[in-house]
């Protein structure tokens, strides 16, 4: 069996991380509904609350997570193809994404609370800063992932070096999905 | 046979002996956290709210209170085994270290989670033992001090978690002391202790020490943990067995 049809016939990563992505969506699931919850019952509250929001600052890290994504994929295959060529220049890009979306979170929390909104103000900002908190720690855990993937990708191509790679992408496709859904109901819906 | 290969079996079949062991004892903690924190304590799902004025606490307590003191029995019998559980997963993990380290941590962290619990029995145990003559808000304080002490605690019952993954993550392929999935596991329930720390900011509502995502999330991810952490054990045991 050639290495193509090898990659067409079996599941990317250890059946491990699949577990923890549906597990961590189902946790994500809930905080979803709480938002929506509150969104129905506090519309004015919501509204009004999400207006003072920056789009800038959300669209400009849907933006830096997408393409760290986007990178990590390119890292993968790279290194799947195992053709000789240097692939640490993708993983560096997909760190340097999640770092500058780290720094660029902080920022926007920080104008919040300098305009006297925190995570007392309302329910909205109450979900606001717990959630977006829990994210990024998952961005945080993924970039130190990444860190390691950027180790790994170096190493002599085994399967279980692909799955491993493939596992840590997988996580930051995770935290990307999960970005995009609190993007949307935060700063859009 | 000589004597030295059949003193390591001894001592294997002892290890298998207590790994299975430690594993039951995972079990019975739940099952003694079920009658003493969830029937009769009043802890899941919480008899008490962080939103409480002091006599409505009074008041909830002398309503409960035979009920709660026998549950608080029940409920420091199962923290107690929180350290024989503990203690079989880094015996297993130690099994697979040349230098032991990631098995010792564990063992720092069962002892600080395991006495972090127990105190989670004695502030329930003082805040039923003569609630009439402590003031309310005292009463308040035991409550806090008793879910603060629960899920709050997120880096040391997180951390755990995080350090019984790691050595799977960093063996041989083939020289895991736990199945690899079980690593994921360990990763998840640590992400599932983390909203605990929002009790701090709130006294009411989905991340109060009485809600859905800080109170309730953590508790049954942590029982549930417990629960695979001792199927897995015991699994071992007995594989080895055959």
């Amino acid at each position: 069996m050639n290495e193509k049809s090898q990659a067409q016939s079996r599941i990317p990563g250890e059946p491990g991380i699949w577990a923890f992505v549906t597990g961590d969506l189902l946790v994500f699931s809930l905080f979803f509904i709480l938002i929506a919850i509150g969104n129905q019952e506090q519309g004015g509250v919501f509204s009004s609350a999400r207006g003072t929001l920056d789009l800038r600052f959300g669209l400009a890290n849907t933006l830096l997570l997408l393409t760290g994504s986007f990178f990590v994929a390119i890292g993968v295959e790279r290194f799947r193809l195992d053709d000789g060529r240097d692939n640490r220049i993708w993983f560096r890009l997909a760190i340097l994404s999640g770092v500058i979306f780290l720094i660029n979170k902080v920022f926007e929390w920080n104008a919040k609370v300098s305009d006297g909104m925190t995570p007392m103000t309302n329910d909205f900002f109450m979900y606001y800063f717990v959630f977006t908190a829990i994210h990024a720690i998952h961005v945080f855990v993924g970039v130190v992932i990444l860190s390691f993937l950027f180790k790994k990708s170096q190493a002599p191509f085994t399967p279980e070096t692909q799955r491993g790679l493939e596992s840590g992408a997988i996580f930051w496709h995770l935290v990307d999905l999960l970005w995009i859904m609190l993007f949307a109901l935060f700063y859009l819906v | 046979m000589s004597e030295i290969t059949s003193n390591i079996l001894a001592q294997d079949s002892l290890s298998r002996k207590s790994l299975a062991f430690c594993g039951y004892t995972g079990y019975a903690a739940i099952i003694l956290f079920i009658i003493g924190g969830v029937w009769l304590g009043g802890m899941l799902p919480p008899l008490l709210n962080a939103s409480d004025t002091p006599s409505e606490v009074v008041a909830k307590v002398n309503e409960n209170l035979l009920n709660m003191r026998v549950g608080s029995i029940f409920m420091i019998a199962s923290f107690a085994l929180f350290g024989t559980f503990g203690a079989g997963i880094a015996a297993q993990t130690r099994r697979f270290e040349t230098s032991p380290v990631f098995s010792y941590v564990q063992l720092v962290f069962t002892a600080g989670g395991t006495t972090i619990a127990l105190l989670v029995a004695f502030a329930w145990s003082l805040m039923v033992f003569r609630p009439d003559t402590y003031a309310p808000s005292i009463l308040l304080m035991w409550a806090d001090f008793a879910y603060f002490l629960a899920v709050f605690s997120v880096p040391l019952f997180g951390g755990w978690c995080v350090l019984i993954a790691l050595p799977i993550f960093f063996s041989e392929p083939g020289r895991e002391p736990f199945p690899r999935w079980v690593a994921y596991v360990n990763l998840w329930a640590a992400l599932l202790f983390a909203p605990g720390q929002m009790v701090i900011f709130f006294k009411d509502g989905p991340f109060s020490w009485h809600g859905i995502v800080a109170m309730y999330l953590p508790f049954i991810a942590f029982f549930a943990w417990i629960a695979i952490m001792s199927w897995v054990m015991i699994k071992i045991a007995n594989d080895e067995n055959s």
